[in-house]
């Protein structure tokens, strides 16, 4: 009877906990995570196929690690590029309106510019202390699908793009290639092949031209401190050592220990917990 | 095996590294590596694995040819007996031997996309590339299929299915990226989309080969050769039955060997 009694007890606890998600579904990659008592408790990332298919299964393998069902969620919000697929969430938020959100609540209220890198655009947002967006700039076509350039490199090479990221910042003396078209720097990288140049100078070659594209990006619209980096990118360890160093920028400590990657889904999933605590009001 | 007059080719190009080993005109083996940015690394490998499947010496070959963009590197780097063919020639006499009336071969491989004009003995006669733009166009539909979860084959296969016409950029590469990702974002089927990205693939090819005098002699090689979709595409554009050789990502090795041979 105790032991009833304490089931039920806990299932109505369950019953009063807050229970929102956010889900971004980018281009390359898609990202869920779980809040529950606007405590971020579950995350998941898989690679995007076709989007309304990818959220389900986004959302239901973060929901399977603890335990929950699709029912369990109060308020679901969407973002990424596929947000408009995603058939089960109440809204649909601009990517870069979650970016905000998101990296002001990890890195604190002096976060001023944001450096989105995904896998096929870069945004640089700029913001208030409360999150709120002030200005933004979009990559130009010929810098999409930079993050995506790098899984292809490491295709060709056979090798972990973690890998690739930590040979890229560990050499420091290699040629240029051009910065301005991510074709153009491939088709150069292949190059150096014929000038014996050895492999590591050329996948940091690769690594600091990308870096330099990105960084073009956040110089046009301006860089006001603090700066972070969010996105799959931010993984990078190649490209956030060389946007550091050329940009001259250290990286400021995070409040909230999360993976970067996770910043927009973050974000997507606060204004969840916001939009339900006020639907209750 | 006999071993005598046995030639090996070799063709190391960007992104695989294609090994054949041929007697009397005759191919007794065809087999590829990834070239990983290590053209002498794979060009070993590949040699490496023929030699021990027919329990041949690299001294019992009669030769040994190399072609493709890295010749001259792997050339320099080894051992006697080697000589180098430029990858324009190989492809020329590959494609003859392979098909007595073709006079212009398309050659689709992983970067760069060449069309070959020759005569009846196997000389050049003209010979155009892609421009920068379109470098990687291979590399670029193994990339996107791949993220899709599907291999060339499926993905050929899917497109074929495809029941819309889409189409996505003109020029660009990586354009071309960027649009297939937003027709997915949009909810559009994968088997549409990736009949889109072929279509491109394949008006960029054709366009490069309205320069050449294209005609019932035309046929076609390179890895991307082996997608039904593309050839489907590249006929409708040409307006005639585009045919593919046999072994088609392995005509440079094949006419390496038969450049070697050529005067006997």
């Amino acid at each position: 009877m105790s032991e009833f009694n304490s089931m039920k007890k806990d299932h109505k606890r369950e019953n009063d906990k807050v229970i929102v998600a956010g889900v971004d579904v980018g281009s390359v990659n898609s990202k869920a995570v779980i809040l529950i008592n606007s405590e971020p408790i579950s995350f998941s990332e898989i690679r995007s196929q076709a989007p309304k298919e990818s959220a389900v299964r986004v959302i239901n393998e973060a929901l399977g690690r603890i335990n929950l069902n699709l029912e369990d969620i109060n308020y679901t919000v969407a973002t990424g590029c596929g947000k408009n697929e995603v058939s089960f969430a109440q809204k649909a938020i601009s990517e870069i309106s979650c970016a905000a959100k998101g990296a002001i609540k990890i890195w604190g209220q002096s976060v001023r510019t944001v450096l989105d890198a995904g896998g096929e655009s870069c945004k640089v947002i700029h913001c208030t202390e409360s999150g709120r967006v002030v200005d933004f700039l979009w990559n130009d076509k010929c810098a999409s699908g930079i993050g995506f350039s790098f899984d292809s490199l490491a295709y060709l090479l056979n090798k972990e793009l973690k890998e690739i990221g930590k040979i890229g910042s560990e050499v420091d003396k290699f040629p240029e290639i051009s910065d301005f078209c991510v074709v153009y720097a491939r088709s150069e990288a292949f190059d150096l092949i014929r000038d014996k140049i050895p492999i590591e100078k050329i996948i940091a070659a690769y690594h600091y031209a990308m870096a330099r594209r990105m960084a073009v990006l956040v110089e046009r619209l301006g860089l006001k401190e603090d700066f972070v980096v969010i996105g799959g990118m931010s993984r990078n360890q190649g490209i956030m050592v060389w946007l550091e160093r050329i940009l001259k920028q250290k990286p400021i400590e995070p409040k909230i220990k999360l993976d970067p990657t996770f910043s927009v889904a973050f974000g997507a999933a606060l204004f969840a917990d916001s939009f339900y605590r006020q639907s209750k009001i | 095996m006999s071993k005598e007059g046995v030639f090996l080719g070799l063709d190391v190009g960007h992104i695989n590294t294609k090994c054949v080993l041929m007697r009397d005109k005759k191919i007794l083996y065809c087999g590829k590596e990834s070239t990983l940015f290590d053209p002498i690394g794979s060009a070993q490998k590949a040699m490496d694995q023929v030699l021990n499947r027919f329990r041949i010496s690299k001294d019992e070959l009669s030769g040994i040819i190399i072609t493709g963009i890295f010749r001259e590197l792997v050339g320099q780097h080894s051992i006697d007996k080697i000589k180098t063919v430029s990858e324009y020639e190989a492809v020329a006499k590959g494609a003859l031997f392979l098909d007595g009336n073709s006079r212009i071969v398309i050659d689709a491989g992983g970067n760069i996309i060449k069309v070959i004009h020759y005569d009846q003995k196997g000389e050049l006669i003209d010979v155009v590339e892609n421009d920068k733009c379109a470098d990687g166009l291979g590399i670029f539909y193994t990339s996107m299929v791949n993220a899709f979860g599907l291999n060339e084959e499926e993905a050929s296969d899917l497109a074929l299915k495809s029941k819309r016409d889409i189409s996505i950029a003109i020029q660009c590469v990586l354009s071309a990226e960027l649009e297939a990702r937003d027709l997915i974002s949009q909810g559009i089927d994968i088997s549409d989309v990736v009949s889109a990205i072929l279509k491109f693939v394949a008006e960029r090819i054709y366009s490069i080969s309205t320069y050449m005098p294209l005609g019932d002699g035309t046929v076609m090689a390179g890895g991307l050769a082996r997608s039904r979709a593309l050839i489907n595409h590249i006929s409708r554009l040409m307006k005639k039955e585009l045919k593919v050789l046999e072994y088609p990502e392995y005509v440079g090795a094949i006419g390496a060997v038969i450049s070697y041979e050529g005067g006997k």
